[in-house]
C-alpha cells in the first residue's frame, strides 16, 4: 500500500486536535449541573429582590406607625421580633432546594417576574456565548472561516463549534429560508435529558413547563455568539419551543426535541 | 427465584423506595411504594443498623468495616452504603452468592443518572424536620428511574 501525502485541511485538523488535547479541561457533568443551575439561581436572586423590595415598603409602614405615638407597642414588638429571629436564623442561611425554586418559577404567576426570571437566564447566557465565541475563534479551529462573514456562515458556526463546545454534539438540524430566518433544531437536547417527574403521563404538560426555563440558556448563548460576531442582540430575535421527534430516530429519555426559530432583521 | 425484592434507605432513616415481587414467573407482579411495606421496611432497616453497628464496632485498625450480606435460613440481604447515608439493599435467595456489583450498578448508574441529576426532583426526601427521624414517607416517584430500575433487575427476577 502506498502512503498518501495527508492533505493541508486533514494536516490543519490534526493540529487542531492536539491542541486541542493540550487544552485545559474540567469535568463535564460539573460543568453541565452549573449551567442548569443557572435557573435555579435566577429564581434566587429574583426572590432576594422582591423580598428586598417588600421589605423596603413594609419599613416606611414601620416608621409611620411610629411617628403616630405608639412607641411603647413598637419596642416590645421589636425585642420579640430579635428574640425569634435568633432563634429560627441557623449561623448561615441555607437557600432553597434547587427543585423547589424551579418549582416556584412554574407557579409565578405574575409575568413580569417570571419574564425578569428569564432574562435574568438569558443575560447570563449571553456572557457565556459572547466569550465562548471569542474563545473559539481564537483557538484556531480550521473548521471556521470567516472570510465572507454571512449570516449563513455563523448559523453553521453555532451549529457545530459552538453547540459541540458547550453540549458535546452538533445540532441535528438547520433550517433556513435565506431571508434571515432559521430553524435549529436539537432532538436530544442534552442538559434536560434526564429530568423527569412521576409516572403519570398527565403531568407530561407540567414537565414541559418547568423545563421551559432551561431552554433560555441556549437561547441566550446563541445570542450572545451573534452579537460578538457582529449581529447585535436588538436585532435578533430567538424563540424556544418544543418539536416532536422523528420517528426514525432512537428513542431518548426526553419525549420531545427542542426548536430554536432565530430571525435577524438586519437594519 | 432470584430477588425477592429491593429497598432504598435514606440518611434520614426513612425508606424512599421498595419494590417487592410476588410471582416467580412474572417480573412486572408485586408492588412498588407500597404503603403496606412500611412495617416491614422498618424491620429491615432496623436489622441492618444493629448488624452494621456490631461490624463496625468489631473492625481492626482504621478500615472501615461496611457489612456486606446477611444470611438467614430463607433469604440472602445484600447490603450497599454510600458515604452519603444511603442504603441499597437488596433481597435474593442462596443462588447468587455476591449482589455488590449489581448494587453498585444501580446507585451509579441508575440512581446518579435519573434521581441526582434530575433537578426536577428532590435530592433529600425529608422535607422539613419532622420528617428526618425516621418519619418520612416521600418515595421516588420518578418516571426514569423506576423504568430504568425494572429493566436492569427484571431478568434477575425469574428463574
Amino acid at each position: 500500500m502506498e502512503r498518501r501525502e495527508p492533505t493541508e485541511h486533514q494536516s490543519a485538523q490534526q493540529q487542531a486536535q492536539l491542541f486541542e488535547k493540550s487544552l485545559p479541561k474540567v469535568n463535564q457533568l460539573a460543568f453541565n449541573m452549573l449551567l442548569n443551575e443557572l435557573v435555579p439561581l435566577s429564581m434566587a436572586v429574583e426572590n432576594d429582590i422582591h423580598d428586598m423590595a417588600v421589605k423596603d415598603s413594609n419599613a416606611e409602614d414601620v416608621t409611620v406607625e411610629v411617628l403616630a405615638g405608639d412607641v411603647d407597642k413598637k419596642v416590645v414588638l421589636k425585642d420579640d421580633d430579635t428574640e425569634e429571629e435568633k432563634e429560627q436564623a441557623p449561623k448561615y442561611k441555607i437557600g432553597e432546594q434547587s427543585h423547589k425554586l424551579i418549582q416556584q418559577i412554574y407557579n409565578l404567576d405574575d409575568e413580569y417576574r417570571s419574564n425578569s426570571v428569564a432574562e435574568r437566564i438569558q443575560n447570563v447566557g449571553f456572557q457565556i456565548g459572547s466569550k465562548l465565541c471569542e474563545l473559539l475563534v481564537f483557538s484556531n479551529n480550521p473548521t471556521i472561516s470567516f472570510r465572507d462573514m454571512d449570516l449563513l456562515a455563523v448559523m453553521k458556526f453555532v451549529c457545530r463549534d459552538v453547540w459541540k463546545q458547550v453540549y458535546g454534539k452538533q445540532i441535528d438540524n438547520l433550517k433556513t429560508n435565506h431571508r434571515g430566518t432559521f430553524y435549529l433544531l436539537d432532538y436530544d437536547y442534552k442538559p434536560i435529558q434526564t429530568f423527569a417527574l412521576d409516572l403519570d403521563p398527565e403531568q407530561q404538560e407540567k414537565e414541559l413547563k418547568l423545563v421551559e426555563p432551561f431552554l433560555e440558556i441556549p437561547v441566550g448563548i446563541i445570542k450572545g455568539v451573534l452579537s460578538s460576531l457582529g449581529f447585535p442582540k436588538d436585532e435578533v430575535i430567538c424563540v424556544t419551543s418544543f418539536v416532536d421527534r422523528p420517528d426514525d430516530r432512537p428513542r431518548s429519555l426526553f419525549p420531545k426535541g427542542v426548536s430554536f426559530h432565530v430571525q435577524v432583521n438586519r437594519r | 427465584m432470584g430477588i425477592h425484592s429491593f429497598w432504598i434507605f435514606d440518611r434520614h432513616c426513612n425508606c424512599i423506595y421498595d419494590r417487592e415481587w410476588t410471582l416467580l414467573s412474572n417480573s412486572g407482579s408485586g408492588t412498588i411504594n407500597s404503603k403496606q411495606n412500611d412495617e416491614t421496611a422498618k424491620l429491615l432497616y432496623g436489622m441492618v443498623y444493629s448488624l452494621r453497628t456490631i461490624t463496625q464496632k468489631l473492625s481492626h485498625g482504621s478500615m472501615k468495616n461496611e457489612i456486606r450480606t446477611i444470611a438467614t435460613g430463607k433469604y440472602l440481604v445484600h447490603i450497599f452504603c454510600t458515604a452519603s447515608g444511603l442504603w441499597f439493599i437488596l433481597l435474593s435467595d442462596f443462588r447468587q452468592q455476591s449482589y455488590s456489583q449489581v448494587l453498585h450498578y444501580i446507585y451509579g448508574h441508575i440512581y446518579v443518572k435519573y434521581v441526582a441529576n434530575n433537578l426536577l426532583s428532590p435530592i433529600d426526601f425529608a422535607e422539613n424536620k419532622n420528617e428526618t427521624r425516621g418519619q418520612g414517607f416521600r418515595k421516588i416517584t420518578n418516571r426514569n428511574f423506576i423504568k430504568s430500575l425494572e429493566a436492569f433487575l427484571a431478568p434477575m427476577v425469574a428463574k
